[in-house]
């Protein structure tokens, strides 16, 4: 039973017990430091706008979410709330808050605190935070008492607990609540933030490198790990090189060609991790000629995904199916339409749909010829997979006119004006299977449903996903959603990535699963002798 | 002179004025938009409401002004993406590439000059063309590419030198901790801008040393070190005075490469992070820094000029 978690003390006594016994076993260093990097000056409040990848993994230390992922599958597991509860109609949940949990200042955690950080930060709709707009379904966050809260839905939201996991640490009522904007106290997100997690913050020099310390009256005990130094190094190769000399203990690998010369480096390991992302080529569904199933479906068919995952990510990815990433084990299928390469397929899949091949090669239909226009950003491997799907489009005469650009404005043609046909991009998504932000009609053009697809039976089936109230019925909706999207093809799905991590064997006691999760545990973590 | 100085520092403000005005209303032209705002995780309705946050909902004119009046009464305004205010980040950033940059400045002057006086001395000898083939290395090899090469040889191999950083993290001040963070970054900058001061003092020395007196020094019999030194190098100083301020301007703004590959928190990568997310606050900023430095670095370079070379005046 995902959906009700039940708080068991003997059994949290037991498990103590046990991996109490494995750390003193396994002889730690206490004044044992780690180091990490991070390519940007990050912004110590989870919520705040200007917060976003470089400060994601920072903040988990400092800050806590009501709901943590299970280490081994993902699944809601208790955080700053011990247990929960929804209503049998589904439109309120009732959290538990654990007790005798302190501010890094000493002031207790209160129920208060998780309203006023949904209340006032999340649903305040002046403030723009970063995630508040997935919690559409919420109206708002009652106080029972000092350790109980219930969240008050507008609509069933049977994934409430995923996304409650997601950077959403809880903020401080008795610092920030008296603030015009709780977002933007310059003292708090780059100075002295005041959270519950494992680390505090010991200093923080601008550009150069935050320090954080233990928190030696964390609820879980004092961490094992002294201190954890992120520095800010913007340049991939210099991260790489500052690894292998021993001055950064981890590092996130984004180009696998940098990977070579560390199998040389015995201390060093590759873990091959996965997050809920997909690539995908998006088409334009305001434009009509994507409107047509068969011409998405050929699209998809003449593109060798295989060949492009190992050409362009060293092998280190799987062909995707759909939005569910095979991370979520409890939901993702794979028994759905999976279009292998096949360009005589695709041709054929366009002639049916009235597309012929021109004078010129090109295919055409009523004189026009299918022409795409496909701009691209400078950013990761985009430009280069975009390349090559344009090549495999030229091979069934289809003709895209890639244009390079500079990432922010490539963000402000595609996103903000929605002003491309074709676009490859990515989404790093909560590992929930409720995906609409990023499918539902009504984030068309505005909102996250890049392709503006619009239908009324995609949204009826995730509207019967967040419905569900048992786990079996979740499944079986999102089950006949993956199989839509996979026929349907809003987006065209090329591939997983798998997240490259080179770890120093000094580091003991870190989750391998994914880094969003390891970071939710860092008081486990420990240095090795 | 009085009045020299004062109508060098009432143009130098009317080029920051103009400095400005381009840059600001170029950058609003400039497609995108700060990236708290234009990102993927950012929904129309989230967007619209960080827009009327930063003001960005006002028209470009406005907007300048209310900068201008600001920038008037000492407020440079707040950074959209770093929510810090921007003299701040400005002062701090400032400090950091001024040590590098003053380090920079005195090893390419020591070695830009020794090296272009030793292959004048010995022209067209080995030294000479030893002298000139380094030169065209440091010239021609691009600085991220010797940065990296110099962090893999130096503090991954033979860890002598830490690769990146101001100074070692959480540690009390120390100059020797600073110092030894200085040596690759203002090394590898200093081995690509030498070339020109090598190259310079080189050809201007040669040019003297052929003139009428430097022949009647030579033909009374003074030795040729002695003609070098005490003849010709002054009044050959105009040009190598001229390449520095050139170089001056370039380090003082910051170097954006070599602060990106050894991770040293200046002004150009202030400038660049800026730049990438759209923040238009820091990077008029730092254009109003850059301009002020290189008005300031041209008035001194000409006053240099008077003090070397008497025939020049700023009566």
């Amino acid at each position: 039973m995902q959906l009700r978690w039940k708080f068991k003390p003997w059994l949290v006594l037991v498990l103590v017990g046990l991996l109490g016994g494995a750390a003193q076993a396994q002889d730690y260093d206490p004044n044992g430091s780690l180091t990490f990097a991070t390519n940007a000056d990050p912004t110590l409040n989870p919520w705040a706008p200007n917060a976003v990848v470089e400060s994601n993994l920072i903040n988990e230390l400092i800050f806590e979410p009501l709901v943590r992922y299970n280490k081994k599958d993902l699944t809601p597991s208790p955080g700053l709330a011990t247990s929960w509860k929804v209503a049998p109609d589904g439109l309120s949940w009732t959290f538990n808050l654990r007790k005798g949990v302190k501010w890094s200042d000493g002031k207790p955690f209160t129920a208060d605190d998780v309203a006023f950080t949904y209340n006032n930060i999340a649903l305040n709709k002046k403030l723009g935070a970063t995630g508040g707009n997935l919690y559409a379904p919420l109206s708002k966050v009652e106080v029972i008492d000092p350790y109980t809260v219930r969240f008050v839905l507008n609509t069933p939201f049977s994934s409430l607990p995923y996304y409650l996991a997601y950077f959403t640490g809880i903020l401080p009522k008795h610092i920030l609540g008296d603030a015009e904007n709780p977002l933007t106290l310059a003292d708090f997100n780059k100075k002295n933030p005041v959270g519950t997690g494992p680390y505090k913050v010991a200093e923080f020099v601008s550009g150069s490198y935050v320090r954080l310390v233990k928190n030696d009256s964390y609820w879980g005990g004092p961490p094992k790990v002294a201190s954890v130094v992120f520095k800010i190094v913007p340049d991939p190769n210099t991260q790489m090189a500052q690894l292998l000399g021993g001055e950064l203990d981890m590092v996130t690998v984004t180009n696998p060609a940098l990977l070579a010369g560390i199998e040389r480096n015995p201390k060093l390991k590759l873990i091959r991790q996965n997050q809920n992302i997909y690539y995908f080529v998006a088409l334009n569904q305001n434009d009509p000629r994507f409107k047509d199933v068969r011409v998405r479906q050929a699209l998809l068919y003449a593109i060798d995904r295989k060949a492009i995952i190992d050409a362009v990510l060293k092998g280190y990815g799987e062909i995707a199916t759909g939005p569910i990433a095979p991370l979520q084990k409890l939901f993702y299928r794979k028994d759905v339409p999976s279009y292998a390469f096949d360009p005589k397929k695709a041709q054929e899949l366009l002639k049916q749909a009235g597309w012929v091949p021109g004078p010129d090669g090109v295919l055409t239909k009523d004189g026009k010829p299918l022409e795409i226009d496909m701009p691209t950003g400078q950013f990761g491997y985009l430009v280069p997979a975009t390349l090559l799907v344009q090549q495999y489009w030229k091979a069934i005469g289809v003709k895209a006119n890639v244009k390079v650009m500079e990432w922010n404005a490539y963000i402000q043609q595609m996103f903000v004006n929605r002003q491309y046909q074709a676009t490859l991009a990515w989404w790093s998504t909560p590992p929930t299977p409720d995906v609409s932000p990023y499918y539902q009609s009504s984030s068309a053009d505005k909102g996250q449903n890049i392709p503006n697809f619009k239908s009324a039976e995609l949204d009826k089936l995730l509207e019967d996903g967040r419905k569900a109230t048992s786990l079996r019925s979740q499944v079986l909706a999102y089950l006949q959603m993956q199989r839509f999207v996979a026929e349907q093809l809003p987006y065209l799905y090329l591939w997983y990535p798998d997240i490259l991590t080179v770890r120093d064997d000094k580091i003991g006691g870190m989750v391998d699963l994914n880094q969003a999760v390891a970071f939710q545990y860092a008081s486990e973590w420990f240095v090795k002798r | 002179m009085a009045a020299f100085a004062l109508r060098r520092l009432l143009e130098g403000l009317l080029v920051l004025l103009l400095v400005s005005a381009i840059t600001f209303f170029l950058i609003n032209l400039a497609p995108g938009g700060p990236s708290a705002a234009v990102s993927l995780e950012k929904t129309a309705a989230q967007r619209e409401a960080l827009y009327h946050q930063f003001g960005l909902d006002k028209p470009v004119p406005v907007r300048y002004l209310d900068w201008l009046g600001g920038v008037l009464r000492g407020d440079l305004g707040t950074s959209l993406n770093q929510g810090l205010p921007v003299s701040s980040l400005l002062e701090q950033r400032m400090w950091n590439t001024l040590q590098l940059a003053l380090t920079t400045l005195v090893l390419t002057t020591l070695l830009g000059m020794g090296l272009g006086i030793a292959a004048a001395l010995y022209k067209n000898r080995w030294p000479d063309h030893l002298i000139s083939g380094v030169a065209t290395l440091g010239m021609s090899i691009p600085g991220f590419w010797l940065g990296i090469l110099a962090i893999i040889v130096f503090a991954v191999q033979l860890k002598l030198f830490p690769s990146s950083g101001i100074f070692s993290v959480g540690a009390e001040f120390s100059l020797l901790d600073r110092l030894r963070h200085l040596v690759l970054p203002a090394g590898v900058l200093a081995f690509t801008l030498m070339p020109n001061v090598v190259r310079v003092t080189r050809s201007a020395l040669l040019e003297v040393m052929s003139s009428d007196y430097v022949r009647t020094a030579r033909a009374k019999g003074v030795a040729e070190r002695v003609v070098l030194l005490k003849h010709t190098l002054k009044n050959a100083l105009v040009p190598v005075i001229a390449i520095l301020g050139l170089i001056t301007t370039v380090l003082f703004s910051g170097s954006v490469v070599i602060e990106s590959v050894f991770g040293w928190a200046g002004l150009g990568r202030l400038a660049i992070e800026a730049a990438n997310g759209r923040d238009y606050p820091v990077i008029l900023g730092v254009t109003l820094v850059a301009g002020a430095v290189v008005v300031m670095v041209n008035f001194l370079v000409d006053l240099l000029y008077a003090a070397v070379d008497p025939r020049i005046s700023h009566e």
